[in-house]
């Protein structure tokens, strides 16, 4: 089984899902933005977080046009797993890959504390067997959701939405919402289920003495996928 | 068969994409209230044209020109013509003196540039940009174009006449447009569209020979072609056009990072400020002159990579990249 982790100049994230996978027992490979050929062996990629390329133009928006880049549309059509955490989830929207994108928070300010997310929808199995209530951490500038109202209504009628933002009692409400996301969107999934974009940090919640192992099921449905 | 006749060439149509010019040996001036006919005037300001058109070629410039079928003849793409013409000035003389009552001989610091209707009946007025913008003559991106090619143009012919000790004093640009939406410059380039001094003596080389009955019009017509075939290696030149794009957030789009600078403001005492916000831009100098096809180029990667349609509009404009400063420009003399 390989599972390919990017490492994006500024990237800085790729170290704590390699621990994750490795928990796993799965050794996670580092895949570099101009190892393009390398996807064809992979049967799934992580697009770890952090700053890639300095977040210049837009976050995410110089990866999406590196070489790895370009041959994600083609990992996504044959099927293959992608997860896309904060700045992967950027480079996703901005690839096209997902709807919609991520914008500066509303606050301004840079973000950084555990939030509660809940599942919305059993489209994708990388979203299986989750904990009804998700405590996770985010750590984000530009984390606010956004697409056009006809972009949002799509989202919803086609049940894309992963994950929205939540109290401890799994209401959604404003109070609840970090960064002022688009109907307390927190992550993105594409129609054949097979790509996950989040802002929130699965693999920073995946071990006991961080607080909570509730991420870790995300990385568990991914390799189980692989193997059947 | 002849499908236009103008005043000193006839276009016919010879397929869907390319038509044939004749020049003819006629002369007019003054929306042809004087004219007549000059012997080898055709020839003449054909392979001057063919000349200049060769070289704006060589630079990579978009034009109409083909080939030269024979002396008199030309192969041309073919284009609707604009209704607009520019004119681009770097000395003061001619309708601009007449307009304005300033004297002839004026060097500009900057090259000025002016459109005018092509309109025989209105004595081809001059027309301001926003004008033939609201009167739909041509697009406000036409205009930014128009005016950029031009530039580029000037700079080029300006070295090239100095070559053969001639200074360019003002020209005329027609462009058209093809069936495909390319905007090539069109028409001629002669000694009847520009002004032309010996750099010496100031002697006068163009079509003023005619409409102020100097005499010898064909003798100078000839020299200057001569000149022209003259030149052995055309100048250094490194065309560069420069592209301003400003990447806006959409209005519907929330901009907290303009809130927060708009809250700084206001309380910084600055109390008239309705609202703020922050955009990008970026300057792109490409390694060629401007064209309609490096506009095309730039709206693709504009929309495709520096804005995400989503949330951001972008605006552009495409300058001529002036190899020399304003105050330089005739400092050479």
């Amino acid at each position: 089984m390989q599972i390919g982790v990017t490492k994006f100049p500024g990237t800085n994230n790729e170290q704590d899902v390699l621990r994750a996978l490795k928990s796993l027992n799965v050794k996670g490979e580092l895949i570099y933005p101009w190892e393009e050929k390398k996807l064809e062996d992979l049967d799934a990629l992580v697009l770890a977080g952090g700053f890639s390329y300095g977040d210049y133009l837009r976050p995410g928006g110089i990866a999406a046009q590196s070489p790895v880049a370009e041959k994600l549309i083609d990992f996504e059509k044959n099927g293959k797993f992608i997860i896309g955490i904060c700045n992967g989830f950027q480079i996703l929207c901005e690839t096209k890959i997902l709807p919609g994108v991520l914008t500066t928070n509303l606050s301004t300010k840079f973000i950084c504390k555990w939030v509660n997310i809940k599942t919305e929808t059993a489209r994708s199995p990388l979203l299986k067997n989750l904990a009804p209530i998700i405590k996770i951490p985010i750590a984000h500038y530009e984390g606010r959701y956004y697409h056009n109202a006809s972009g949002i209504k799509k989202i919803n009628t086609e049940d894309s939405v992963a994950f929205r933002y939540c109290n401890e009692q799994g209401e959604i409400t404003q109070e609840s919402n970090p960064n002022g996301s688009m109907e307390n969107i927190a992550g993105i999934v594409n129609a054949k289920g097979n790509i996950l974009g989040m802002m929130p940090h699965p693999e920073r919640a995946s071990f006991d003495y961080l607080g909570t192992d509730f991420g870790k099921q995300i990385f568990v449905n991914l390799i189980e996928e692989i193997k059947c | 068969m002849v499908s236009y006749s103008g005043k000193a060439k006839d276009v016919i149509v010879l397929n869907d994409g390319e038509v044939q010019i004749n020049f003819r040996d006629s002369i007019s001036a003054f929306d042809g209230v004087k004219k007549e006919e000059l012997a080898e005037k055709g020839i003449t300001n054909c392979l001057t044209s063919v000349k200049l058109f060769e070289i704006l070629n060589d630079y990579g410039f978009n034009t109409h020109f083909i080939s030269k079928i024979n002396d008199s003849q030309l192969l041309c793409k073919k284009v609707t013509i604009l209704p607009v013409e520019v004119i681009c000035r770097n000395i003061s003389a001619g309708s601009f003196c007449k307009r304005y009552g300033f004297e002839e001989g004026i060097k500009f610091k900057q090259p000025l540039i002016e459109f005018f209707v092509k309109d025989d009946e209105h004595h081809d007025p001059l027309i301001t940009e926003s004008v033939a913008v609201q009167m739909k003559l041509i697009t406000k991106d036409e205009a930014i174009l128009l005016e950029a090619i031009t530039r580029a143009v000037n700079e080029i012919l300006l070295k090239i006449f100095d070559l053969i000790s001639l200074q360019l004093v003002d020209f005329k640009l027609e462009f058209g447009r093809t069936t495909e939406g390319q905007l090539l410059l069109a028409d001629e380039i002669s000694a009847d569209t520009m002004r032309l001094w010996e750099k010496k003596t100031g002697e006068k080389k163009d079509k003023d020979r005619y409409r102020q009955d100097l005499g010898d019009v064909i003798v100078h017509y000839k020299d200057i072609l001569e000149r022209l075939n003259s030149i052995q290696k055309l100048p250094e030149y490194k065309p560069l056009s420069t592209v301003q794009v400003i990447i806006k957030l959409r209005k519907s789009v929330l901009d907290p990072a303009g809130e927060v600078i708009f809250r700084s403001l206001s309380r910084k005492g600055f109390k008239r400020i309705e609202s703020v916000r922050l955009g990008k831009s970026a300057e792109i100098v490409f390694n060629t002159v401007p064209s309609s096809d490096l506009q095309s180029e730039i709206e693709e990667i504009s929309e495709k990579i520096l804005s995400n349609p989503i949330i951001e509009d972008f605006e552009l404009k495409i300058q001529h990249h002036s190899e020399k400063s304003e105050k330089e420009h005739f400092q050479e003399e």
